[in-house]
């Protein structure tokens, strides 16, 4: 057990699908080698499979506390690392080649099915669900792990592998039943987010959150009384783990989305919740309705003219007050000393611009 | 088990070479690792009555000259797997005590601990080790190791080499006194890897001709 636990608030209310933070994480962590299909950030569609490919239902976690089998997700199930022809699509002149992946044709992807969901027009829905590992309290794939290379920061519950003892030996993969490991096949070695640890210990929030612009993410120490992570969490009772059923005690929490209206057959709002609770309830619990139940009467407050701290903090019109004590702007940091010498991903040719006229070409 | 004076091991490194043919081999019944060596209960779960370890046997030579002992290892192997890019690699290990004489299942404890000598199928590499307890192997001092491996009708044959000269976390042999071997063998294609695995579940003994 840590002795202080940092956590994540996800506001589901205010995500709009758009992966800036599955970019700023890739950016900031994924684009060595044997990482092209890693996101250890993922924002999917829910209803949907995710990524991987319906990790709910690849076992893992506990049960009352016993230990579950768990599938071991292979690269194909997260996706490969697309590869695409910018070259020929863009910069070839012709005019008439389709952006698309080179090579064989892709068959699953993080966000693959985005923005299916479920349900019959005009009552269809969905709703997105940023992801990162968990960090848990009781962490799966700290257990599973023969070489215990895998550890807990006693001083902000931060989960990190060890990759100097990590063998590639994967049962934290099928441990964990979020499956938020990957493995690196060119290092050997299992990887996941870290929180990104080296901005937190300088007070710098985590790439995801900063570069978020909706203000989804909150983040701060649970038992930081006058943070918003305490408040959502604990006081307000808000902010749910993901599918807390796994009993790996989750410190990243979400506050559950509200659902816009059905329409009856004549067009006509009906008052029902068009995301169905029980839904809701598969993957933050029983909590989930009580959770919309506050919100909503919290709103009802401030749409009268009334004080509400929880929609002030939800809202966060400042947008430092979303990250605690992770407030500092990067530039007042010093450059951290980490050598990533990254090979550019593509660089355009010089090209001579042609006006063309007649066929195929463009007369600008 | 012997291991017998040669003029120079270096002429028994490949897998094939024909002095092998003059030297005795011991034949050691394998068993899976037993359960209760796995170390945690996600391993246990994992595995839910699938088996492993079903190697049943390895057979083992040995010669040496004075400073480079070979060990010829060859089990039967229904196909060669080297682990591809998702998998698990075919692979075996050759287990001395560095100090005492602790239950080679125990892989050593804090005060007795054991040098193993892997092989892996995947690019072919091999690496000294050393174990103070299951799951704590470490890279252990160097002892020049080196492999050869070969498949061929159904049977791994691999050759490893290392000097009798060992160090502080790998095990002395000397040239006319007895010491004790273990052996492990890892199924790539049954997703072999860690503790899954089959094993000599007790040592052999080794008698290193003067």
């Amino acid at each position: 057990m840590s002795k202080r636990q940092v956590a994540m608030i996800i506001d589901l209310n205010k995500c709009i699908g758009c992966q800036t933070c599955t970019v700023a994480c890739k950016t900031n962590w994924t684009s060595g080698e044997g990482q092209e299909g890693m996101w250890f950030n993922q924002v999917y569609t829910a209803p949907g499979y995710g990524t991987p490919k319906n990790w709910e239902k690849m076992g893992g976690g506990y049960k009352d506390g016993e230990p579950q089998p768990g599938v071991r997700p292979a690269q194909g199930d997260f996706g490969e690392g697309f590869e695409f022809n910018y070259k020929e699509a863009l910069f070839s002149g012709a005019g008439n080649e389709a952006l698309k992946p080179i090579g064989d044709e892709p068959t699953w992807g993080m966000n693959w099915d985005e923005d299916v969901g479920a349900g019959d027009y005009p009552n269809s829905y969905f709703f997105y669900i940023p992801r990162i590992c968990n960090h848990c309290t009781k962490p799966a794939c700290m257990e599973a792990c023969p070489r215990g290379a895998i550890f807990k920061r006693e001083e902000d519950g931060i989960v990190i592998i060890n990759e100097d003892h990590c063998r590639g030996l994967r049962f934290c993969q099928s441990a964990c039943p979020y499956k938020e490991i990957y493995y690196n096949h060119v290092t050997g070695h299992a990887q996941k987010c870290i929180f990104c640890l080296p901005r937190m210990e300088q007070g710098v929030a985590t790439a995801c959150s900063r570069q978020c612009p909706g203000r989804v993410r909150f983040l701060g120490f649970l038992d930081d009384e006058d943070g918003p992570i305490h408040k959502l969490v604990n006081v307000y009772k808000v902010a749910l783990p993901l599918h807390p059923e796994y009993e790996t005690q989750p410190n990243v929490f979400y506050i559950p989305p509200l659902s816009p209206e059905k329409f009856d057959d004549e067009g006509n709002p009906t008052g029902e919740d068009r995301i169905p609770l029980d839904y809701l309830e598969s993957l933050f619990g029983p909590e989930a309705g009580p959770a919309l139940e506050k919100i909503k009467a919290e709103r009802a407050k401030k749409q009268a003219g009334q004080d509400s701290e929880l929609m002030d903090t939800l809202i966060s019109k400042n947008f430092l007050d979303l990250f605690g004590p992770f407030n500092k702007h990067p530039k007042e940091i010093e450059q951290i000393a980490v050598a990533l010498e990254r090979e550019p991903v593509y660089t355009p040719p010089e090209i001579e611009i042609t006006h063309r006229n007649g066929n195929g070409g463009s007369s600008q | 088990m012997r291991s017998i004076r040669v003029s120079a091991a270096a002429d028994y490194a490949a897998t094939t070479a024909p002095g092998w043919q003059q030297v005795p081999a011991e034949t050691v019944e394998l068993v899976p690792a037993p359960m209760e060596m796995q170390p945690n209960g996600f391993i246990q779960a994992q595995l839910g009555g699938r088996e492993y370890g079903k190697t049943p046997l390895i057979e083992a030579q040995s010669v040496h000259d004075g400073d480079t002992l070979a060990v010829r290892l060859r089990w039967p192997s229904e196909r060669p797997f080297n682990g591809g890019r998702e998998g698990f690699p075919d692979g075996a290990a050759i287990a001395f005590p560095i100090r005492g004489e602790p239950a080679l299942w125990s892989m050593g404890t804090d005060d007795e601990p054991v040098q193993f000598i892997q092989w892996r199928a995947l690019k072919n590499e091999i690496r000294s080790v050393v174990a103070w307890g299951i799951g704590s192997s470490v890279p252990g001092t160097a002892v020049s190791e080196a492999v050869t491996a070969g498949w061929s009708q159904g049977h791994w044959t691999i050759v490893m080499l290392r000097t009798l000269a060992g160090g502080p976390e790998a095990a002395t042999l000397v040239a006319g006194a007895s010491t004790l071997i273990g052996f492990a063998v890892w199924n790539g294609t049954n997703e072999e890897r860690a503790g899954l695995k089959a094993v000599s579940i007790d040592w052999t003994p080794l008698d290193i001709d003067a």
